[in-house]
């Protein structure tokens, strides 16, 4: 079992509202590993929207993308990219 | 006898039917659930989040195919919250404590639904309600409640109806609405109010005296309600219903007729709509157009900023269902009283005198662009025009209209069709534009007075508060006096002036505007045939001497007694 570990920081404008937090959800979901994701002081699991949405991210905020399983190099880089990419967003 | 239940009459008429309720109370299922092992009721639970997300997506492709876009939305968020992965380990962490499925699932939701609830955002927190939504949705399932069998007519009733609620409910088959809370402005009444369906509020606890199925009466002009009526009691209201289908039959025979004066001046009755579903009940009423399309809807509900294509499709329908009758599309009038995602709001002292409408626009070219391209567009189908609402003075009218010049030449470079002769005009609506109306007029193609704010601002008056409603009047001569200046500086400049809030619908101020130089009302359109009477049964000449009268009046009061009590 792999297990894999990046930072990010949120920098689209309206931070990880409904559509992001939904686009994130989905990506996650498509992998095999466990994914978390960390921020202030929480670490929660990345395929649930309801645990994601309630952390209320905002632009700015630092983040630790954790993953563990087969895939959790991959699973990691992909997460960390659509934050970087600020979820094709301003 | 009946029971007899109080409350305030909002949308006027007589509704007979069986009650539906919405937000129902499932605390006596609860009560009566037979919970089996731990195990097994943990198997249950999961099994119905299951069903409940497969039941969601057959409603979300039926309203898909429908073209119900917004309803649709709505449902799709509710199933990613059933099928979400914390909610299943919080649904088991909860029957190890109640041992109970459907206990279980409604007090996972609901800790989710107080996390939302305590948070900063605004958007967040009125996601809340959906929280609780799904988790009655899911514990109806495991109690057996089936959503009640529709057959006939029925009247809604609740304390709140919930979003999802009225989003599954075929709309004909809603006699009338009865909602415990007070609220005019609930997304229920707005609904009801463009379709002329009978609506009491501030029912309180009177909704617990009915139960789903009961036959009522529903009196949206007394604001009363009947539950089960006694045949004495039903006769009695047969009289009232005759009258009502009489009233009916006859407003129907107004329809094809122009909204002319004896003397034989015309003016153009139009409807304020929300969605272009709504112009078809708006052509039912005989309306000429759209004299406000509040394009609002495109932008609520929504996560991201609504795209080009998206909202031209939307305005194209509008526009087409016009038959040939002028469409006036007002641009995004937002602001922090109602934040989206996608517009950044500072916290606000008075969101209504701040960042918001076209002072928005003017800033966000992502945003407005967009919507001006659209419109532009769906131009090419009929007869469209563009209003900017909050305007208040000429270098923000001019600023606009060089994004409308923007955005015709970035559709041309696009090789993509569009209107080139789309009118562009501004609400008046504060006072500055009002007193600004003669330079304002030299530039726009026409205004369009929005009365609900222009008394507002004008008199420093919130129509909301209860204490200081009685200041809020329409025919306030400083009020009057900005109108009148209004109609008088667009006809000087050969423009046109319309009017769309609430007093175009008061059918003793249709004269009074007429007399002024008024060319249009628009209304929500069940109000048409009123007004449209009163102008028929008019002379202008006779408008004209009322209108002196009035202007010499000091009272708004009295001015208001003296046109209620006018005779042709």
């Amino acid at each position: 079992m792999a297990t894999a570990e990046a930072k990010a920081t949120i920098e689209n404008k309206t931070g990880i509202h409904a559509r992001p937090a939904s686009l994130f959800v989905q990506t996650a979901s498509k992998f095999k590993s466990k994914v978390k994701i960390a921020a202030k002081g929480k670490e929660v699991d990345a395929k649930s929207i309801l645990m994601i949405m309630s952390m209320g991210l905002v632009k700015g905020t630092d983040v630790v993308l954790k993953a563990d399983g087969d895939d959790a190099e991959e699973a990691v880089a992909t997460l960390k990219k659509l934050i970087d990419d600020k979820f094709g967003e301003e | 006898m009946a029971d007899k239940i109080k409350g305030k009459g909002v949308i006027s008429g007589i509704a007979v039917g069986n009650i539906l309720l919405a937000g129902q109370n499932l605390d006596s299922f609860l009560v009566n659930y037979k919970p089996g092992k731990v195990d097994a009721e943990k198997k249950k639970a999961a099994d119905a989040l299951v069903k409940v997300a497969e039941a969601l997506q057959v409603s979300i492709k039926k309203f898909n195919e429908q073209g119900l876009k917004e309803q649709a939305g709505i449902l799709e968020a509710h199933r990613m919250m059933v099928e979400d992965p914390a909610m299943s380990g919080a649904i088991d962490e909860q029957i190890d404590v109640s041992k109970s499925a459907p206990k279980a699932v409604l007090d996972a939701y609901e800790v989710q639904a107080q996390v939302f609830e305590a948070m900063e955002d605004e958007y967040f927190r009125g996601r809340a309600v959906d929280m609780r939504d799904v988790g009655k949705r899911i514990a109806k399932y495991l109690l057996g409640i089936k959503e009640p069998e529709i057959a006939g007519k029925v009247i809604v009733a609740g304390r709140e109806i919930e979003p999802s609620v009225i989003a599954g409910l075929p709309t004909d088959k809603i006699a009338g609405v009865i909602l415990g809370a007070g609220s005019t402005t609930a997304h229920a009444v707005i609904i009801a109010k463009t379709r002329a369906i009978p609506t009491v509020v501030g029912v309180g606890d009177g909704i617990d005296q009915m139960a789903d199925g009961d036959p009522a009466i529903l009196d949206g002009d007394a604001g009363e309600i009947l539950i089960r009526p006694t045949d004495k009691e039903r006769k009695a209201y047969d009289e009232k219903i005759k009258k009502q289908e009489e009233l009916k039959a006859y407003y129907a025979t107004l329809k094809t007729l122009p909204a002319k004066t004896k003397d034989g001046k015309e003016v153009i009755l139009a409807a304020n709509i929300g969605s272009p579903a709504d112009v078809d009940a708006a052509n039912g009423f005989g309306a000429h157009g759209v004299g406000l399309f509040r394009s609002e809807f495109v932008f609520m509900g929504k996560s991201d900023v609504p795209k080009e294509e998206d909202q031209f499709k939307e305005y194209k329908a509008a526009v087409e269902k016009c038959n040939g009758n002028l469409c006036v599309i007002r641009t995004m009038d937002i602001g922090g009283d109602k934040p989206l995602p996608y517009i950044q709001v500072d916290k606000e002292e008075n969101p209504f005198l701040g960042y918001r409408a076209i002072r928005i626009s003017l800033q966000r070219k992502d945003l407005f662009m967009p919507q001006l391209k659209a419109i532009l567009r769906a131009g090419k189908y009929g007869k469209a025009a563009i209003m900017f609402p909050m305007v208040i003075n000429v270098k923000e009218f001019l600023d606009a209209k060089q994004f409308v010049e923007d955005a015709k030449m970035e559709l041309a470079h696009e090789g993509k069709e569009f209107a080139q002769d789309v009118q562009v005009g501004i609400m008046v609506e504060t006072p500055a534009a009002a007193v600004m109306a003669p330079q304002l007029a030299k530039y726009v193609d026409f205004f369009s007075i929005g009365t609900n704010d222009l008394v507002q601002y004008t008199l420093a008056v919130d129509r909301g508060n209860a204490q200081i409603s009685y200041l809020y009047n329409h025919f306030n001569p400083a009020v009057l006096r900005l109108i009148k200046r209004t109609i008088e500086s667009a006809n000087k400049e050969g423009k046109w002036a319309g009017m769309c809030g609430e007093m175009a619908s008061d059918p003793n101020a249709a004269i009074l505007l007429m007399a002024m130089g008024i060319k249009e009302l628009s209304m929500s359109a069940p109000s048409i045939p009123r007004v449209k009477e009163r102008i028929r049964n008019f002379t202008f000449t006779r408008a004209q001497e009322i209108l002196k009268e009035v202007m010499d009046m000091e009272d708004g009061d009295k001015i208001k007694e003296y046109l209620a009590n006018l005779k042709a």
